[in-house]
């Protein structure tokens, strides 16, 4: 079968997104595409998935080249499947439906009422043990959601898989069974196309990889034919190797004990039942909060941002010691700024501009009698700018304008302006390319250098392993178990995921 | 075993309203103990039916999401009472194997064009069906300036009894038998998921114009069937009595417990918010309470529906 994509063009306005973008994936193959974001990956998945029509180019599946893909539907009748970055589910329906959804017609059921149910079950338990068929999906936590999104995708038997970012909510034990999903389905011949910011992953599942660049398909190479630095070359376009994906960055820690505790955990449970926690957060440290999906990391994160928990108490510095932190709004008072997980849902205004949502939480410092004055919330953001090097356009244009990576940047800086004792950030590098998370990193570190706390829920291993002065690793609900800087090793921290304790 | 019947009934969104019926049935009856004689069924469920009809015609539409309303059922409901009265009864078309597939068709048309107007159109609904609603009340003012009674006719039927069986049960009956065999075929699921979510239905390769279209064209549908019941209940044409049904066949639907943002809801829980209204008014009425005051107490309850109704009786979702 396979899929060839030919020159193909397309432009937003004046930003051209793909520049004549060519790529080659083979029958049975798992083809990965790595590029940093604005590279062009999401507007060839949207024009591949019909969301996007090419201004120019071919698509050929199978051989026959495909005149038009207008919409979803189109795609899906060639034959390929795409499961998207965002989790698209209908929240207040079943799995069942979510699983199925698209398949019949107006009136016609494609998929007698039975098969529906075991082909449903049977899918999804490849991904996930005893999938509760009939809960609305809406009650099932990020990665089984996730889930049923590469379920969908799944039981249409697809010729051509596309996975974008599919992987980045998963927890890794699912993620682990859906890579041996691909594994067979590449055995069976379908194709299988890969996006990811995962070098680990890719490493591990792909057969070739195609590198994006500046909306072109710069190179492809087999596995294991380049390091991990000429990869990151090959996407930024920078001969300088010594660019690392994931820069050590000099260690601002060992000193971090020094500086007095602006916040603490006393006594705080996650559940009913559960072993309290406590935990003291200084000035000045990186603290990296982690574990699999669900197993109370985030739960714990919100609990620091003034979400009262199940038991005990959030406490945080003031001018006369110590006291409770009792809401959200308390927290922020108090400096302590929150940077949520879902972008969309929780953090941006999407129909109002960049200012606006840079300018929201300190407004106040734009104030001059009653009146907001635009050219200081401006000059603010400026600085901004250059410090984690946005690239935006012109300020008064709406934020979905920009790239996610740089709508987080955008979302980092509304909370650093407001001068945190605190930030708090839930897996702020979600989806985000190599040069972001460089940024990013940079600028937490700083942050923590004039002493703010820093304090990061992270999916991602390395970025842990690299970044952190300590780790806090939650399971079940509990803390499981701090991993200080010196015994901060990959092995550890993935061990310690599993319930696992590993010597230095 | 109370216990399981009790947690049933509070996972189903009508739990609320069903309970409101049962409640008002028993207090009129106990306030009027007539109500609840055999040969006042048939007239009591016939002066309901446009009600009931009403709010099951206004549900698709805001099951549909997209922030989507239907406001032109009420005149439409009218539109089709004229057109039956004036048009075709005493012509050939006014046997009821003629003029129900007629009157059916010309409300679906007219449903089908609110929906083109908001799904292909993408005008939003309140004003698309505002549109329509303020066309149709214009052109119901125009066709009958004063009501015209109608020479006796088949459907005086329908407001009282076919037989034994109250006449009501028919109009009211045929949506839901309808809805019934809609919901065994893909169409409800594909309106829920297209009402709850539209962005992931449409990347999962729903036509969800078609589908919202079809929502719409189902609501002038049912509403071409209260326009048959309430011909049969006024036995004229009349331009204004439509407007009893506008706001309160929005009411049924919140009160059903309906979401109304799209997603959850079907026409019986509409079926059963439009009764406890009826009733309520049944009660008040009896009781001798100024008309204002009704006005009132249907606003307090949709009040507490809404307010408690939520809490009780919907399990909500987590996330």
């Amino acid at each position: 079968m396979g899929l060839k994509v030919s020159d193909l063009v397309k432009s937003f306005g004046t930003t051209q997104a793909l520049r004549g973008c060519s790529l080659d994936l083979r029958a049975g193959e798992v083809l990965a595409i790595m590029g940093e974001n604005g590279s062009g990956k999401s507007t060839l998945v949207k024009i591949l998935s019909g969301v996007h029509r090419p201004d120019a180019g071919t698509i050929t599946v199978g051989g026959d080249t495909v005149p038009f893909l207008g919409t979803p539907r189109d795609s899906i009748a060639v034959g390929i499947a795409t499961v998207f970055q965002e989790i698209l589910c209908v929240p207040q329906q079943s799995v069942l439906t979510n699983i199925w959804l698209g398949q019949d017609g107006l009136l016609r059921r494609r998929v007698p009422a039975l098969e529906r149910r075991q082909r449903a079950a049977a899918v999804l338990g490849t991904l996930i043990d005893d999938p509760h068929l009939d809960l609305p999906a809406a009650q099932l936590p990020l990665s089984e959601r996730q889930a049923i999104c590469v379920a969908r995708a799944l039981v249409r038997a697809p010729r051509i898989l596309i996975l974008d970012e599919a992987t980045s909510a998963l927890d890794v034990a699912t993620r682990d069974r859906l890579f041996e999903v691909l594994g067979r389905l590449r055995a069976e011949g379908t194709s299988v196309l890969f996006i990811s910011h995962r070098m680990d992953e890719v490493e591990e599942i792909a057969d070739r990889i195609t590198v994006m660049r500046s909306g072109e398909a710069v190179a492809t190479l087999n596995r294991g034919e380049a390091t991990t630095r000429e990869l990151v070359a090959l996407m930024t376009g920078s001969t300088d190797v010594h660019q690392q994906m994931h820069p050590t960055l000099d260690t601002p820690a060992g000193g971090a004990s020094k500086h007095h505790v602006v916040l603490g955990a006393t006594g705080v449970r996650l559940r009913a039942g559960a072993t309290p926690i406590d935990a003291e957060i200084r000035a000045g440290e990186m603290l990296g909060v982690a574990g699999l999906e669900g197993h109370g990391q985030d739960a714990f994160l919100r609990v620091l941002s003034g979400v009262p928990p199940v038991g005990g108490s959030v406490t945080c510095a003031g001018g006369n010691g110590h006291s409770a932190v009792r809401s959200p709004a308390d927290a922020l008072r108090r400096g302590i700024a929150y940077v949520p997980r879902d972008r969309r849902d929780e953090s941006i205004f999407e129909s109002r501009s960049i200012l606006e949502n840079f300018q929201v939480a300190t407004l106040d410092k734009d104030r001059r009698r009653g009146l907001v004055m635009r050219a200081r919330a401006e000059r603010r953001f400026e600085h901004f700018v250059h410090l984690l090097k946005i690239r935006a356009g012109n300020r008064s244009n709406p934020i979905t304008s920009l790239s996610g990576g740089n709508q987080q940047k955008v979302v980092i800086a509304r909370w650093l302006a407001m001068n945190p004792r605190v930030l708090l950030l839930n897996d702020p590098t979600r989806g985000v390319d190599a040069g972001t998370k460089r940024d990013i990193y940079r600028v937490l570190s700083e942050a923590a250098a004039q002493g703010v706390a820093v304090v990061m829920l992270s999916t991602e291993v390395l970025e842990l392993v690299e970044l952190m002065d300590r780790v806090l690793v939650f399971r079940e609900g509990e803390l499981f178990t701090e991993l200080s800087r010196s015994g901060l090793t990959r092995s550890r921290l993935v061990a310690s995921y599993f319930g696992r304790v590993e010597q230095a | 075993m109370t216990g399981r019947l009790i947690a049933g009934a509070r996972r189903r969104p009508a739990g609320f309203a069903v309970l409101l019926v049962i409640v008002l049935i028993v207090v009129n009856t106990i306030v009027q103990p007539a109500f609840a004689s055999w040969n006042q069924v048939a007239p009591t469920l016939g002066t309901m039916a446009p009600f009931a009809i009403a709010g099951m015609a206004s549900t698709p539409a805001f099951l549909s999401g997209g922030g989507g309303i239907d406001l032109s059922v009420a005149p439409l409901i009218g539109f089709i009472n004229i057109l039956l009265v004036t048009k075709l009864f005493g012509t050939p078309f006014g046997s009821p194997f003629l003029a129900v597939p007629i009157l059916l068709a010309v409300g679906a048309a007219i449903g089908a064009i609110n929906g083109v107007m908001v799904a292909r159109l993408r005008i939003p609904p309140v004003i698309a069906t505002l549109g329509t609603y303020f066309v149709l009340s214009g052109v119901d003012l125009d066709l009958v300036p004063n009501p015209v009674t109608a020479s006796p006719n088949w459907t005086d039927h329908l407001a009282g009894s076919i037989g034994p069986v109250p006449g009501a049960l028919v109009t009211i009956g045929v949506p839901l038998a309808l809805w019934y065999v809609l919901r065994r075929s893909a169409f409800v699921e594909s309106l829920l998921a297209v009402g709850d979510h539209d962005a992931t239905a449409f990347s999962a390769g729903m036509n969800v114009n078609a589908v919202r279209i079809s929502a719409y064209a189902l609501g002038g549908l049912i509403a071409a069937i209260g326009g048959i019941a309430l011909t049969g209940l006024v036995q004229s044409a009349d331009s204004q009595t439509f407007g009893n049904y506008l706001l309160v066949a929005l009411a049924a639907v919140a009160l059903g417990g309906a979401n109304l943002t799209g997603g959850r809801g079907g026409l019986f829980p509409s079926v059963m918010g439009a009764a406890s209204i009826f009733l309520l008014e049944n009660l008040l009425t009896s009781l001798h309470t100024s008309a204002y005051f009704i006005q009132v107490a249907y606003g307090a309850v949709l009040f507490v529906a809404v307010l408690f109704g939520a809490r009780l009786f919907r399990q909500e979702s987590t996330a």
